[in-house]
């Protein structure tokens, strides 16, 4: 399980985070939920340790992961999907998922199992396996990120903000995988501002504002809160 | 006819060189966005140690070349450790003065152990030879062949191995190549060892037809610039093309234009290409 404990985060002089506890238990797909600029991917890469927290401290399974770099973080089994995929735009579909398993890499017949139910989870990326990942489509794209990012064997999945730029049918397809994914067992982190669909997928969410943890409950709870339908469902 | 094809030949010879230079210099533009202004004077120190290899040790040429290319890599290992890798989070200007300060260092570092005379190195390929009737020094061969068969190399390990890619995908997306685990200052440090060994075999094998000195390193860095910036900032075939064309645009123009001009030439394809194709000829990162 990941477990963040008061964790701060400074841009320079702007606290960015502030005294951020969360976790995500074993099995657990878990939202977190904010508008733009409240610090949601801020979160996600402290975590990957890209950033190193002011304060505070991050366990992943029971060890501390605060001040680790980010590829030692990545062989615990944190497995990050960014905010803006960062997908290697030149390079084939297949090398993009053979380079996700970068830590994994002495073990090739267990890459290239993966690679097969990454195939299985998204069929486009094996008919498209030969072409560049910037000549993907939005949502191919995406799915292409996911799949890099589950090629490591992820104990942990932090996506943030799949459904960024995608239309709804789309939408719905990632999520559906993305529960597939969660299902066999892969706990998941994801960033959404559109709270109505991120909701109905999560067994429980917190709400962030301004680098602060607001609210927290499950997701039926938030689904009925009255903040929450003003704010991130415009109901 | 046969001036025409003997400046093919010189123009290929040239061309190779600049190829090496420019291929090390877009590597490093590529991956770490450092326009390394110190390119030159490793090239400069390549020559140096593969000169005093042949001189002081009897070593011959390609074991000189050889040693001199390891000895430049590790060079570019410290020099990224020591110099640009505490800058890494440094505004970009820092970065620039430093590569100025390092060329600035390696020159005077030169003029102190080797003193500011012209050197020639020794080459066992002197001898001319007859092809298709022309007559070319074996070593002007000898530049092309082997420039060949390391851009044969350098392409194979870039895209056949797991390493190669972990450079590649680092020029492509440096935030998706940390999240995918590959290690940031790994990659830095190959890729400035790789550039700095090329630049070595690239001033080794260009001794013997140029001159070796302190300030050699000037007018090469400058034309990879040109190159680089002709071929498309951290574009690897640019690099190679842009390159050759230089090269025999060069030794065609010292032929039919005028010698005092030559060094125009690189500047003059320069501002043509820029005005028609503003990003270079083909932009984009490592491909
Ligand atoms: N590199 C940075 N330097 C300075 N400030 C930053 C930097 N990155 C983010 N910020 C600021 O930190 C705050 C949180 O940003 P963050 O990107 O984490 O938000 P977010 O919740 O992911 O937003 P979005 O939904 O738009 O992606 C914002 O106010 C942002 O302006
Ligand atoms: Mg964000």
């Amino acid at each position: 399980m990941l477990r963040m404990i008061d964790v701060s985060v400074n841009y320079g002089h702007f606290r960015a985070l502030k005294k951020i506890s969360l976790e995500v238990n074993e099995g657990e797909m878990v939202a977190l939920l904010g508008a733009n600029g409240a610090g949601k991917s801020t979160i996600f890469q402290t975590i990957s340790g890209l950033i190193k927290p002011a304060g505070g401290a991050i366990e992943f399974m029971g060890k501390r992961i605060d001040g680790l770099p980010p590829d030692q973080i990545v062989r615990l089994g944190v497995s990050q999907c960014p905010e803006g995929r960062h997908l290697f735009p030149q390079m084939s579909v297949y090398k993009n998922l053979i380079l996700g398993a970068y830590v994994r890499s002495a073990d090739r017949k267990g890459t290239a199992e993966t690679l097969q139910e990454i195939y299985k989870l998204f069929p486009i990326l094996e008919e498209k396996k030969n072409d560049p990942a910037g000549s993907l489509s939005g949502g191919q794209q995406q799915m292409l990120a996911i799949g890099r990012a589950l090629m490591s064997r992820p104990r942990l999945l932090l996506l943030d903000e799949p459904s960024l730029g995608l239309s709804p049918l789309v939408t719905k397809e990632v999520f559906r995988v993305v529960k597939e994914i969660n299902r066999a067992g892969t706990m998941v982190l994801l960033a959404e501002q559109n709270a109505n669909v991120a909701l109905r997928l999560v067994g429980r969410g917190y709400v962030i504002e301004n680098g602060e943890i607001v609210l927290e409950d499950s997701s039926r709870g938030l689904l009925s809160n009255a903040q929450v339908k003003k704010a991130y469902i415009g109901a | 006819m046969d001036l025409f094809l003997q400046q093919i030949i010189n123009g290929l010879t040239t061309g190779s060189i600049y190829c090496l230079v420019a291929l090390g210099l877009t590597l490093v533009y590529g991956v770490m966005h450092l326009p390394n202004f110190a390119h030159g004077s490793l090239y400069m120190m390549g020559a140096f140690i593969t000169l005093t290899l042949i001189k002081s040790s009897g070593l011959n040429y390609w074991l000189a070349m050889l040693a001199s290319a390891v000895a430049l890599a590790a060079i570019g290992i410290a020099a990224e450790r020591l110099v640009f890798h505490p800058l890494r989070n440094a505004p970009h200007a820092n970065n620039l003065i430093a590569a100025v300060g390092l060329l600035l260092f390696l020159e005077g570092l030169a003029h102190v152990i080797w003193g500011p005379e012209f050197w020639q190195l020794p080459t066992p390929y002197d001898r001319v030879v007859q092809f298709l009737g022309l007559t070319i020094t074996q070593q002007r061969l000898f530049i092309v062949a082997a420039t060949l068969v390391l851009l044969a190399g350098l392409y194979l390990f870039l895209k056949k191995t797991l390493v190669g890619a972990s450079i590649e995908a680092m020029s492509q997306d440096r935030k998706g190549a940390s999240l995918v685990g590959i290690k940031v200052s790994r990659v830095s440090m190959l890729t400035f060892a790789i550039a700095t060994g090329l630049a070595a075999v690239a001033a080794s094998l260009a001794g013997p037809i140029n001159l070796v000195y302190p300030s050699m390193g000037h007018i090469v860095i400058l034309k990879a610039f040109v190159i680089i910036v002709l071929g498309g900032m951290g574009s690897l075939p640019g690099a190679v093309l842009g390159g050759y064309i230089l090269g025999l645009a060069e030794s065609m123009g010292a032929t039919y234009i005028s010698m005092a001009y030559k060094d125009l030439i690189a500047f003059a394809i320069l501002v043509l290409i820029l005005s028609l194709r503003p990003t270079g000829l083909l932009s984009g990162g490592v491909k």
